[in-house]
């Protein structure tokens, strides 16, 4: 009897044990599209809020796992390319600014952007992967990141 | 005043040159490779921005550590976390170098080239000196650029003891990356 009792919980353990490492190893990737975003903006602010101070926008928008902020950004296209891996991207900049955000989106969400030229204004959800940032030892000017993005109607 | 006039022109004209001497990208293509017995890790990155200067032979990368794709989760993760890659405190990896074999590269001949490159990494906070090999390959006057190199993550300052990342992560990760420059302008 008190066996059978011992035997039982254990399986009971082993599997709750299982269930959980089949959790971790199965965890579905956050899904951007249906989180509700941290705040609406437009992309000379973002981008001018990265200028004014790094390390607050950084502290602000970034996720120490990654899982950093989703947002919704209003913008004119100024650019329209393709990744290496097919993925539509659009850069959203006014013509006055020196840099934007560059929104990449996913083979899922491509077709959004097939009625869409440069010019126009669009409000595009995204998640923020970095922010935009003038590099004086490299000469570069980099546009903030915003990844699996979609067409906000 | 005519002198003033022709300097004027010739620095228009030096400046202009200058722009057409460097090619660059915002979408380049970093993978990272990582094996051990227990899992293969891949994970890729595809908003790598870089420039080349075909008179200076500087290079430089900047690459955004959040946008690295794994296929599992958890395991990006692990790797965003303050344990590993810190992208939060971190969130981009540079690289500057140059060119020490610039002669051996016609920027103006279709052709592949070898190009050493030798500069300074920063990833995780920490710089260090490396050299490794860069393929540039011209093909109707537009410019790509290939390498493959192993880092070690300790030399970055990425230690992790114990617990079941530091069994699964290799301690020495193999990097691709592949740069679609633009059209050599002339």
């Amino acid at each position: 009897m008190k066996k059978a009792k011992i035997f039982k919980i254990t399986a009971l353990l082993a599997a709750i044990a299982i269930g959980y490492m089949a959790y971790l190893w199965f965890m579905p990737h956050r899904n951007v599209q249906s989180t509700k975003a941290f705040v609406t903006i437009e992309a000379t602010a973002l981008v001018n809020e990265f200028l004014l101070d790094t390390d607050k926008a950084n502290s602000l928008y970034l996720d120490s796992e990654g899982e950093s902020k989703v947002l919704i950004v209003n913008g004119t296209i100024s650019n329209v390319d393709k990744d290496q891996l097919g993925q539509q991207v659009i850069l959203l900049k006014n013509p006055s600014d020196k840099m934007g955000v560059s929104c990449t989106f996913t083979i899922e969400t491509n077709d959004q952007i097939e009625k869409l030229k440069i010019g126009d204004s669009v409000k595009i959800k995204g998640v923020i992967r970095s922010g935009a940032e003038y590099d004086e030892d490299l000469d570069l000017a980099e546009n903030a990141i915003l990844e699996k993005c979609a067409i906000v109607e | 005043m005519k002198n003033l006039f022709l300097t004027l022109f010739m620095a228009a004209i030096t400046i202009s040159a200058f722009c057409q001497d460097k090619q660059s990208t915002t979408s380049g293509h970093i993978k990272f490779f990582s094996s051990t017995p227990a899992e293969d890790i891949e994970a890729n990155n595809y908003k790598i921005i870089s420039n080349i200067n075909q008179v200076t032979g500087v290079i430089v990368f900047s690459v955004p550590m959040q946008s690295f794709e794994f296929e599992k989760a958890l395991m990006q993760k692990h790797y965003n976390s303050k344990k590993f890659l810190d992208t939060k405190t971190f969130p981009k990896s540079k690289f500057k170098g140059t060119i020490t074999n610039l002669a051996a590269i016609n920027f103006a001949n279709d052709g592949v080239y070898e190009a050493d490159v030798k500069g300074a990494l920063t990833i995780h906070g920490v710089t260090k000196e490396i050299s490794e090999k860069f393929t540039i390959t011209i093909k109707e006057g537009k410019v790509t650029g290939t390498t493959e190199f192993d880092i070690v993550l300790s030399d970055y300052g990425v230690i992790f003891k114990g617990g079941k990342p530091s069994t699964n992560i290799s301690k020495t990760i193999k990097i691709t990356a592949n740069l679609n420059y633009g059209k050599v302008s002339t």
